[in-house]
């Protein structure tokens, strides 16, 4: 007699990851990683913005409180910005964000940031699958999220 | 100590020019230890004039608040300038919004009184309560000699001082037209509070001390209004379209708006800690603020308010800033 | 009115068996600084406080109360939040913010009808406890309130030497008790005579007073007075002052939620911001401080003793004492006062 075990259904905690990419260049090398078809997680919501320092660092936030586990910002290599000097900002922005954060208890690890060029599709699948793995490790976002309950 | 007929004097003169409104100062409050500030548009006012070491509040909030109504019809704009009495962290506060283009040097006349720190209301209030009036209070080789009903108290001097004196790297101020009296001996800057300790914690030990903190926040907003370089003509906090934070009073939107008040300080906060004193549910913001200044200072080197030609913090940068967090 | 006796070891039994049947709220201390919280057990409860930093006006008015839900779309509904009918008690509520609740009643239960507060209100007993050391800025006297008055209160506790003096007041006092009895014995002459120079010693330590004889009528006439230049031009706008008075009571409704669904809430607002005022046109009718701080004197001054015979302050001092620039609404209308309008 064969007794049905019930299947150990551990369904592992998939994250919910935010990626704020650049226009000029993270964006197109996500663009390159899909028509190259390389696999990357699924995990990840692209948005798309003109510049990694128009990534106001509220945005973030309000990702993290909307329901992401993790943000992403991606932008051009430094010396690459399409407008010279943005991700140069935006570095120091996201720098002392996950300052603020850490110390209010909130892992910085789950804010990144990466510089991923136009030309670097495998580098953004490989960023991707690193933070997710990252990400899926903390665990879901307790702290800030929105409970939306009224 | 300053000396009180010089500082009326001294403004006395000032209040008389042709070119200056009015001048900001203190004078005594309506009870107890309470200090008023004052706008003295005529020298005979300039009498009520005060310095002691309950004057904390940070008079560099009122430049800015000065309101431009419109114009009548015919009528002139009122150019003239204001006259502002500042400590060293007040003059820190004046040096920034200058140098954020928020005020103009030339529409400012920066009266600087050098500080050996300012004592907490809280702290006096408790170990006097119930005080209704005081004759005179001065500092003397590190006492507080408080006068009250023609007794004679001498209270340590660390008894009564607030929290982010201790960590005050600017006793002195660093911008001004007139100084009231010597300039004092800096004294060494100590780690704020419990800021040590706080950062030991685990991660969830830090979430831990926040969240109950924040839970409280009843979201008065006074933390910003109090603080003198919170100007934004219309703050993220209040916006509409897009609405950054929600309405509701919640622990999530609590974080996000200490997060946001926190965070646009960074680098801009001069430690006067108005917005700590004026809490009214008593949230440590001065550890945040603290800390942060911590570590824009290690990160970048990058003191707020020091230097009135330097660019802020997040308008400029270096090809070599720290980046060892980026993928 | 009855009084009776309740002696002080006994009162963690009497809390207990009112916790067991309605939701609870006493002052704690936390922070160092007092609030009205749900106690759960006794020792939770801090007695000695002098006023919660939040009046407890929160409790019946709540900072964020949720109207009603809805759910968007072609197919989308609204469903109005439950009035809440549990019974609850405030306890150990000093007489002047009891006095602040009739003061709301007019506001919420008056030309318009609030069925949140008004439940609640019903709801809720008023267990006072009088005032015996009040502090250096507290002015209730002025408003023929007394720190030992019973007027708007349930149940009105005094503590005595070793003992509290429980005076029922209503009916509705009389019925939270009436299984308590046990605890409670009848009062002697002595004791109602102690609790009377409590009072009248409480009384005699305060030493503020504002002087309210004509300020309606003047007011009137000083609508543009230098006065509110002057006094706005130190105040900062922060909101302390309306955020921990007991008898403010505006608030501002919004819509939030998620694409799925959402809710109209209602939450404290302040007419010291100027968002308060500001239409939808971009025209704010109080742009200035100025008009901010008049609208305020006003408002509790002017407007409400007009409209309901009654002036919005109980003498609490709060906005006094949290005043970040000593604002001293004392001095405010003592001023007004002094003032000579012919």
């Amino acid at each position: 007699m064969t007794t049905t075990q019930p299947k150990a259904e551990v369904k592992e905690f998939e994250p919910n990851i935010i990626g704020f990419l650049c226009n000029w260049c993270s964006y197109a090398g996500a663009d390159l990683a899909g028509t190259s078809r390389i696999q990357y997680s699924p995990n990840i919501k692209i948005i798309k913005v003109m510049c990694s320092g128009r990534v106001n660092p509220m945005f973030v936030v309000n990702a993290l409180q909307q329901g992401a586990d993790g943000v992403l910002i991606g932008g051009c290599h430094p010396g690459d910005c399409h407008y010279q000097h943005g991700n140069y900002l935006a570095r120091r922005r996201i720098g002392v964000l996950k300052k603020v954060l850490e110390f209010m208890g909130i892992d910085e690890r789950r804010v990144r940031m990466t510089w991923v060029s136009a030309a670097e599709g495998r580098k953004f699948a490989e960023v991707i699958e690193e933070i997710t793995d990252d990400i899926r490790k903390l665990g879901p976002l307790k702290q800030l999220k929105r409970v939306n309950e009224w | 100590m300053v000396d009180q007929k010089l500082l009326v004097e001294e403004v006395k003169k000032i209040v008389s020019q042709e070119d200056v409104k009015y001048v900001i100062g203190y004078k005594k409050g309506t009870y107890g230890f309470a200090i008023s500030p004052a706008f003295a548009y005529s020298p005979e006012y300039v009498d009520k004039f005060i310095f002691n070491p309950l004057c904390k509040k940070n008079l560099a909030v009122y430049p800015i608040l000065e309101e431009k109504l419109p114009l009548k019809k015919g009528e002139k704009a009122d150019t003239r300038k204001i006259g502002v009495i500042v400590k060293g962290c007040d003059s820190r506060a004046l040096n920034q919004i200058i140098q954020e283009k928020g005020q103009k040097r030339e529409n400012l006349v920066i009266i600087g009184i050098p500080c050996t720190g300012v004592i907490d209301q809280k702290k006096i209030i408790s170990k006097f309560p119930n005080v209704t009036d005081y004759t005179d209070i001065e500092e003397k080789n590190g006492n507080y000699k408080i006068s009250i009903n023609g007794e004679v108290h001498n209270i340590p001097k660390e008894e009564l001082l607030a929290d982010f004196c201790t960590s005050c790297v600017a006793p002195n101020p660093v911008i001004y037209d007139i100084l009231i009296g010597d300039e004092v001996e800096p004294w060494e800057p100590q780690e704020h509070n419990n800021l040590k300790e706080l950062n030991e914690k685990t991660i969830e030990e830090k979430w831990a001390y926040w969240e109950e903190h924040f839970q409280r926040c009843i979201r008065c907003y006074a933390c910003r209004e109090a603080c003198p370089l919170c100007y934004c003509k219309e703050c993220m906090a209040d916006m509409l379209t897009p609405q950054w934070i929600r309405r509701s009073v919640n622990l999530s939107e609590n974080t996000a708006w200490n997060i946001m008040r926190a965070y646009h300080l960074a680098g801009r906060c001069v430690g006067c800690g108005e917005c700590e004193s004026v809490c009214p549910v008593n949230i440590p913001l001065m550890e945040l603020n603290k800390q942060i200044e911590n570590d824009v200072k290690e990160m970048f080197n990058y003191t707020a308010g020091m230097d009135v030609d330097e660019k802020p913090l997040f308008g400029m940068f270096r090809p070599d800033d720290p980046e060892e967090f980026i993928l | 009115m009855e009084s009776l006796v309740l002696s002080k070891n006994k009162l963690p039994e009497l809390i207990n068996k009112i916790s067991s049947e309605h939701i609870l709220y006493g002052p704690t201390e936390e922070n160092n600084y007092s609030s009205f919280k749900q106690i759960l057990n006794f020792d939770e409860m801090n007695l000695s406080y002098l006023l919660s930093r939040v009046s407890p006006k929160s409790i019946l008015f709540k900072q964020t109360e949720t109207l009603f839900k809805f759910i968007p779309g072609r197919k989308g509904s609204v469903k109005s939040s439950e009035i809440p009918e549990e019974k609850s008690v405030i306890f150990a509520i000093r007489p002047c913010d009891a006095r602040s609740f009739s003061i709301l009643d007019g506001v919420f239960n008056g030309d318009y009808e609030d069925p949140f507060y008004i439940s609640k209100r019903k709801n809720t007993v008023l267990i006072g406890l009088t005032c015996n050391k009040p502090e250096q800025n507290c002015f209730c006297t002025t408003f023929d309130d007394s720190p030992g008055s019973s007027k708007n209160l349930d149940i009105l506790l005094t503590e005595l030497n070793n003992n509290y003096l429980v005076e029922v007041v209503t009916e509705k006092g009389n019925n939270l008790l009436k299984n308590m009895r046990s605890l409670l014995k009848e009062a002697s002459k002595e004791e109602i005579q102690e609790r009377k120079e409590i009072e009248e010693h409480a009384i005699s330590t305060i030493n503020r007073k504002m002087n309210l004889e004509g300020i309606v009528p003047k007011l009137d006439k000083m609508f543009d007075h230098e006065l509110w230049h002057n006094t706005a031009f130190k105040c900062i706008g922060c909101g302390i002052c309306t955020f921990l008075c007991p008898t403010c009571h505006c608030f501002d409704m919004q819509d939030e939620g998620t694409l799925k669904e959402g809710a109209r809430i209602r939450v404290w607002d302040s007419c010291m911001y100027p968002e308060y005022t500001h239409h939808a046109s971009g025209h704010n009718p109080r742009p200035a401080r100025m008009n901010r701080v008049r609208n305020r004197v006003y408002h509790k001054f002017s407007y409400f003793p007009k409209n309901e015979d009654v002036t919005a302050c109980t003498g609490c001092a709060r906005c006094i004492d949290y005043c970040p620039v000593n604002i001293d609404i004392i001095d405010v209308i003592d001023k007004v006062g002094a003032i000579l309008i012919e």
